[in-house]
């Protein structure tokens, strides 16, 4: 396709102003890039601590909830709510297990969403080696199924999670522990249960999920050995946890256990709700930023244009005189608008993409987060270019709809 | 043959700055297709004004304009514009070119606004034209860069690209010397014989006047006298 006359005359206009166009492409260039950097980091750090939430967080947690004693039943007899029976009502001391527990895992498993179900029994526990006693908690899992869900292999630091089912009344421990009590692979470890049952048990393995308050509290064992430990029976388990095949539909995925089940089942949504309003407020303040940014952009562009104009004014009249008419007008100024944006757009793509690309590469070595977590998410280079491009025709509009109105008599006249 | 090229009846045109003021009155002009018209009076007559009223690009008059036989009084600016773009060429009293543009460019851009031929033809066009005026070698000059005598040529240059039926001039020779006005006249003159393409030109010269069709003579923002070819001396 041959250039218009009008995209020609465009051209000419902002070459021969080349410092106007660097300085308002530039503008551009800069809400472009910045769009793109601050959307990619935040991106990245939202995807990595909802990723990192899940490295031990389930995506629905199925749990019996401490019951406090209530007098429905009690007034439902008297028929009468008026009269007050209960006061001062206490925690119940139902055992915290589930009934049933893989009666209910069966049932789980047959969601079509669900993806992987485990059982777990927690203990509170005191660690001891030598003289040194540290408070914890043992986690009694199905250790190949707790790998699955959560990658406990990548965690590990030394030995071998699968010896959990070898050895036996082994245990696998948290850095922190292995660190406070000077303790290796190979080593024993005596665990106290509350009740005040105690085991020597087998370190077979150290793992580290860079999360200190875990390392240092947490370990795994079989839930065989955890339920004998605190003195239950086989049957009984604390809590049971679900990865559904998309964590997004958790929360729906949530309210369909419970309803079966009639236990509380948290999905990941609800655990990580601080993190989610951090995402938001991070978002909006984000957006503010890049409004703002936009914006100047904007009356840069406006700015600049406007000043084109009143120096053209008599050319615009000649234009008009040999018979532009006002839209072909507009179009020469709209579309000096439109260059500026494009080339700016583009620029603020590639300067963008660098940024974040360079800024990825940065080594921060803050436990395992090696480098920023940078997306690299192609709506963003698209969003960013639109909106550049919507900024600039919108700056545009006004500078060039004057241009159209202008009467070449009175210019010409002088 | 004879065909009318611009018909205006009864032109009156008022300037309401700083007080009302009537600069046309009831002007009545009728021009042939190929005739070569001159216009002249003294300074501050209303010579310029009945031309911007002629050319369509003023459109604040009573009375009523009719081009080539399409009556353009009440049409729409866009419509005014590709008229104009067609069918009319201007020169202006001061050149007026676009001066980041080359010369040949600015010759080149009606054409290209009007269409009708491809760019490379338009290129060639519009280099014939500069060549008739003899200022093809600034062809790839910034127009800003030439003397004011070398822009008005190439401003002239640019009127005749789209070989409009109506070529009009306010003083289009008032910054050539007399070569160049011989030069400028002696092609408006083969224009209108041998193309029977219609000149109106408004001028202080009163030889180049002379020479021309008629002389239409105003005072006053009235015209006071039609003079045949042959007729007008000056008084
Ligand atoms: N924009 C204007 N506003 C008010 N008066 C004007 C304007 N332009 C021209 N005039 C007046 O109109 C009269 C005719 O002007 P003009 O047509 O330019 O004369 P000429 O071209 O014959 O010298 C003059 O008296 C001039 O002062
Ligand atoms: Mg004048």
């Amino acid at each position: 396709m041959k250039t218009s006359v009008n995209t020609e005359i465009a051209i000419t206009y902002l070459s021969s102003r080349k410092k106007q166009t660097v300085v308002a492409s530039a503008g551009v260039m800069f809400g472009i890039s910045m769009f793109i950097f601050m959307q990619s980091l935040m991106k990245g750090t939202n995807d990595y601590f909802e990723k990192m939430s899940f490295t031990n967080t389930p995506h629905i947690k199925l749990y019996s909830e401490n019951k406090v004693a209530d007098d429905h039943m009690l007034t439902g007899m008297l028929k009468d709510a008026s009269q007050k029976i209960l006061t001062n009502p206490k925690q119940l001391n139902e055992s915290q297990g589930l009934t049933n527990p893989y009666g209910i895992i069966d049932v789980i498993k047959k969601n079509k969403q669900v993806a992987a179900v485990t059982p777990q029994v927690t203990g509170n526990v005191i660690y001891t080696s030598g003289s040194v006693e540290l408070p914890g908690n043992v986690a009694g899992v199905q250790i190949d199924q707790e790998d699955k869900m959560f990658d406990v292999q990548g965690n590990m630091v030394s030995g071998n999670l699968h010896d959990l089912n070898r050895v036996h009344n082994s245990i696998l421990i948290g850095k922190g522990i292995a660190d406070k009590l000077s303790l290796h692979t190979g080593d024993n470890i005596t665990v106290r249960a509350g009740n005040g049952n105690t085991l020597v048990m087998r370190v077979i393995g150290i793992f580290s999920t860079t999360v200190k308050a875990v390392d240092e509290t947490k370990s795994y064992a079989n839930i065989s050995v955890v339920q004998s430990l605190i003195g239950k029976d086989r049957s009984y388990v604390t809590e049971i946890k679900v990865n559904v095949k998309d964590y997004n539909n958790a929360p729906a995925v949530a309210r369909q256990i419970e309803a079966i089940t009639g236990y509380k089942a948290e999905d990941w949504v609800k655990a990580n709700e601080q993190l989610k309003a951090g995402f938001k407020i991070r978002g909006i303040i984000l957006n503010s930023v890049i409004g703002v940014i936009l914006l100047v952009a904007g009356f840069g562009i406006y700015n600049i244009l406007n000043m084109t104009i009143y120096e053209k004014i008599k050319e615009i009249a000649i234009l008009k005189a040999q018979g532009f008419a006002g839209k072909a007008v507009t179009s020469i100024f709209l579309q000096q608008a439109v260059m500026i944006g494009i080339i700016g757009g583009i620029v603020g793509l590639i300067i963008g993409f660098s940024l974040t690309y360079m800024v990825s590469r940065i080594y921060i070595g803050a436990g395992m987060l090696k480098y920023l977590p940078m997306s690299f998410y192609i709506p963003h280079y698209i969003e960013a270019l639109a909106f550049g491009i919507l900024t600039t025709v919108a700056a545009g509009y006004f500078p060039a709809r004057k241009a159209a109105k202008v009467d070449p008599v009175t210019i010409i006249r002088g | 043959m004879n065909e009318t090229a611009l018909k205006a009846n009864g032109i009156t045109k008022y300037f309401h700055d700083p007080v009302t003021m009537q600069v046309l009155k009831s002007i009545d002009l009728d021009i042939k297709r190929g005739e070569f018209v001159s216009i002249v009076g003294k300074s501050g007559c209303g010579k310029s004004t009945l031309l911007y009223v002629l050319s369509t690009m003023d459109t604040d008059y009573e009375g009523t304009l009719e081009i080539n036989g399409v009556n353009t009084t009440g049409l729409s600016q866009n419509h005014l514009a590709r008229i104009r773009n067609e069918s009319i060429g201007f020169v202006f009293q001061f050149h007026y070119l676009l001066p980041d543009f080359s010369c040949l460019k600015n010759v080149m851009i009606p054409a290209l606004r009007l269409g009708k031929l491809s760019y490379q033809e338009v290129e060639e066009m519009a280099y014939q034209k500069l060549k008739m005026f003899g200022v093809e070698e600034q062809a790839l000059k910034k127009a800003g860069k030439l003397s004011g005598g070398q822009q008005q040529r190439v401003a002239i240059a640019r009127a005749l690209v789209n070989n409009p039926t109506i070529i009009m001039g306010d003083e289009p020779t008032g910054n050539l010397d007399s070569k160049n006005t011989e030069i400028v006249f002696d092609l408006f003159r083969q224009l209108s014989q041998e193309y029977n393409q219609t000149i109106i030109a408004v001028t202080h010269d009163n030889d180049f006047a002379a020479k021309s069709d008629r002389v239409v003579e105003m005072a006053d923002g009235e015209i006071i006298a039609h003079h045949k070819a042959g007729t007008f001396h000056q008084h």
